[in-house]
């Protein structure tokens, strides 16, 4: 169970908060884990490369199983341990296939965004231009207002495929954090500002919010103007 | 069923061609279905903007259920016709675990790929470099021999498991694409040797791009990756 398991992971991370929500979610607290830093390349040790060769977190095993890839642990772990924890996955058909729709749009969610707040981490120095960033700003600016949209056609207390929580909330709750982190406006986007003052405060997001955030309250501004 | 299904697609894009191998692989021949071309913009088009506002193709309906994305499709349609053609999803859980590790490796492949091929498409002219081209270009290669070494490990044809899962229906198309860019198959023998020898099962021969059946010759941008 959780005693054969062993997390490696980075704070705010969202591939590894994700895999960390699903854990508490399927009632795996309990499994090993270890903290390390990006900033001191703790990702590209001899032990992150032993799990994986590509030397990223979150890199995750169940006994002899390897799986790094965060949304492929999540979907193994809700499979795995279907019937115990909270039920991922939906039954009714349409509450599924928008559940897998809102997942997959969650990684073009969550590479725009990285496009802008992580632009200077990406690009070597040489290569960056204003145009870029300012391109890769609109495009965030463009999925946001996306994502506002499809939380308002839900209505209030809505989770991201429905009336529960599920594998999208899962996923795409910590790139909603992170833009909050870094420093979005919940009165320019008043959904995502409700969505994520109501999932803040789920047992399985508490239980492993990034410690980081913990220790420093302030996030950054980068995302202020937007 | 098929009928109540609806798949807007373009000839050669990997995206699309999962979904249409995933139909095939459950017995969803008949579905409703339109090729367009990327190079008309017809993927910026009415049609397919009211079904995807992101003007992105592939575009599939079941019924009033959107999934435009390709894996989303490929995942929901498994899930829905679980008892009907092929199973994709293995039930041991090592195999499993491996299909989906794969699976998700297999975005990072597209994009690698990508990075290369569609370079001149993404990056408009002045923000374009030399070193970053190269630096893209190593990347696909390490990502290449990565997937080689991964085939090396398998005996048979599939990715994860003994038998054809969710993790070829999704990579396979890339693979094609590789070596239709001129990837040399002396330098990659066990990605070869999968292309080729999936080549033959009925749902790729039956989905197999149109336009590369009239154009046999294709690129030869990869050919020294």
């Amino acid at each position: 169970m959780a005693q054969d398991m062993t997390l490696l992971w980075g704070s705010g991370s969202p591939p590894c908060w994700r895999v960390m929500i699903a854990l508490e979610e399927k009632n795996l607290q309990g499994y090993n884990q270890k903290l390390l830093s990006f900033e001191k390349l703790e990702h590209k040790s001899q032990e992150v490369i032993d799990i994986n060769p590509r030397g990223q977190l979150p890199s995750f095993k169940h006994g002899d199983v390897i799986v790094n890839e965060s949304y492929a642990a999540c979907f193994y772990l809700e499979s795995q341990f279907k019937s115990q924890g909270n039920k991922l996955i939906p039954d009714s058909p349409a509450e599924q296939a928008l559940m897998y729709q809102r997942m997959f749009e969650g990684l073009t969610f969550y590479e725009k965004l990285n496009a802008v707040i992580y632009y200077n981490w990406f690009v070597p120095e040489g290569e960056r231009h204003d145009s870029a960033l300012n391109r890769n700003r609109e495009a965030l600016v463009t999925e946001l207002k996306l994502w506002e949209g499809y939380l308002q056609k839900l209505g209030s207390g809505s989770h991201l495929a429905g009336p529960s929580f599920s594998l999208v909330d899962v996923t795409v709750f910590p790139t909603v954090a992170t833009l909050f982190r870094f420093g979005l406006s919940a009165e320019k986007y008043p959904k995502l500002g409700e969505y994520y003052a109501l999932l803040k405060e789920r047992p399985s997001v508490k239980a492993s919010w990034p410690p980081h955030w913990l220790e420093n309250r302030k996030g950054q501004d980068t995302l202020k103007d937007m | 069923m098929a009928k109540d299904m609806t798949l807007l697609w373009g000839s050669g894009s990997p995206p699309c061609w999962r979904v249409m191998i995933a139909l095939e692989e459950k017995n969803l021949q008949g579905y409703n279905q339109k090729l367009l071309s990327f190079e008309k913009m017809e993927h910026k088009s009415k049609e397919v903007m009211e079904m995807n506002p992101r003007g992105q193709l592939p575009a599939f309906k079941h019924g009033d259920r959107v999934l435009n994305e390709s894996y989303a499709a490929c995942m929901y349609l498994e899930s829905q016709f679980k008892s009907q053609g092929n199973k994709l999803i293995p039930d041991c859980p090592a195999e499993q675990a491996l299909m989906y590790q794969r699976m998700f490796e297999g975005l990072t492949f597209n994009e690698k790929m990508a990075s290369v091929i569609y370079y001149n498409w993404k990056v408009p002219e002045g923000e374009r470099h030399d070193s970053a081209v190269k630096r893209n270009r190593e990347a696909l290669s390490a990502e290449v021999k990565l997937w080689e070494g991964y085939l090396e490990k398998r005996s048979g044809c599939f990715l994860a498991g003994k038998n054809f899962s969710l993790a070829d229906v999704v990579v396979y198309p890339s693979i094609c694409y590789l070596f239709r860019f001129g990837l040399c198959e002396e330098r990659y023998p066990k990605m070869a040797a999968y292309y080729n020898c999936l080549k033959d099962r009925p749902s790729i021969k039956a989905t197999w791009p149109p336009t590369w059946l009239e154009n046999p010759q294709g690129q030869d941008l990869l050919k020294d990756i």
